[in-house]
């Protein structure tokens, strides 16, 4: 602790009231175990929208009696569980890693900020590739079920859309990974000795 | 086979370490928790998370630092994945020490109400990008540079031009923080 004497702003932030939060050993147990299923819920909560588009192709692949039509919805639903499975292995929102102690604020915030980098830098392979086999096979399955011009204009337009979409989604993960690498390199810089130092 | 409700060792170990920590930095861990977060009520799930993350902590403590620095790497720690939790959320841009410098402060100039410049302060921080929130945290709960240093892993020469900008801001903006006594 610095022993020389508080500045005025040092007194006023050590001098405000808390509220003095106390936990004894048993509650931090107790609320370290909710706390791990309130984590749980959390990511059963981000994974519901592809559960339920999971579901959905589930019961169009046990209707329908396309082969065609079959394999696009088994396609899709394999590529929305590869993503689901990306997300929780790369851990947009686990738990906190035990190790936080052992790690300076700025080597934790810096792996912290390229794992985010990587994610986004990497969306094509793990969120949007995935679910193209499936895409595709649904575009060749609808035009061949149904190849009026009118059908195949309005399906042309669609999947037009579908892929001005994924184009947008890459090129904004792409700039975000350019700006989360511009923090990174300022960390780096931080925790290297300055000029002066040298 | 270990009786019934014997606690085994390391559990027990972690569990008087946990202890021991909260009951030195608690006030300090409450602090930083406001600084990281506004909200009351996130505030005090952050707060619950922060002493949760310090009790699992403490099954790796290795004493290669002492138990404040480790305290205190763990608080901010936890408390950064929070602001950048929140930050993905609510979509809020962050600022440096360098631009906060340069910033005008349209309610600048002595400020006698102590609770009304704690307030600004608390704005002043929470404007803050995460390393330098740690640094000018860490300055205000009376840390030497070389602590600052352990906690961050900012090297000493960084650590020293960011607690100058510090003194500076504040004593701009309060008329109160350039007690050069470092």
């Amino acid at each position: 602790m610095n022993d020389s004497p508080k500045s005025p702003m040092q007194e006023i932030w050590q001098c405000q009231p808390v509220e003095g939060l106390k936990m004894s050993v048993e509650e931090i147990h107790h609320r370290a175990e909710k706390f791990e299923k309130k984590i749980m819920w959390r990511n059963v909560r981000e994974h519901l929208s592809g559960l339920v588009a999971a579901v959905l192709f589930g019961s169009f692949f046990v209707k329908s009696h396309d082969p065609l039509f079959r394999t696009a919805c088994g396609l899709l639903i394999a590529g929305l569980a590869y993503v689901a499975w990306q997300l929780y292995r790369k851990g947009s929102s686990r738990n906190l890693p035990e190790h936080l102690g052992s790690e300076s604020s700025l080597q934790f915030y810096r792996k912290q900020l390229e794992q985010q980098r990587d994610l986004a830098a990497s969306v094509w392979s793990w969120y949007l590739a995935p679910l193209v086999p499936g895409l595709v096979l649904f575009a060749v399955s609808s035009a061949l079920a149904d190849p009026r011009p009118r059908k195949l204009a309005a399906l042309a337009l669609y999947y037009g859309f579908c892929v001005a979409l994924f184009i947008f989604i890459r090129q904004l993960h792409t700039r975000g990974a350019r700006c989360l690498q511009r923090l990174i390199d300022e960390l780096y810089a931080a925790e290297r000795p300055s000029s002066q130092e040298l | 086979m270990s009786e019934a409700g014997a606690i085994p060792a390391v559990r027990s170990t972690q569990d008087e370490l946990y202890s021991e920590a909260a009951s030195s930095y608690g006030p300090a861990l409450e602090r930083l928790a406001h600084a990281y977060e506004a909200d009351p009520d996130l505030r005090r799930d952050l707060l619950q998370e922060i002493h949760i993350a310090l009790w699992r902590s403490f099954e790796g403590f290795n004493g290669r630092c002492s138990m404040r620095t480790w305290a205190y790497r763990v608080a901010h720690n936890a408390a950064t994945s929070h602001v950048i939790r929140q930050r993905r959320a609510k979509g809020q841009g962050l600022v440096g020490l360098e631009e906060l410098e340069n910033l005008q402060d349209v309610s600048s100039g002595r400020d006698a109400d102590r609770n009304r410049s704690l307030a600004r302060l608390m704005d002043l921080i929470q404007r803050l990008k995460p390393l330098d929130r740690q640094v000018i945290l860490s300055y205000l709960e009376g840390l030497d540079a070389a602590s600052i240093g352990d906690i961050t892993g900012l090297s000493p020469g960084n650590v020293a031009t960011k607690v100058h900008r510090i003194k500076s801001i504040l004593a701009r903006r309060f008329n109160a923080g350039g007690n050069d006594n470092e």
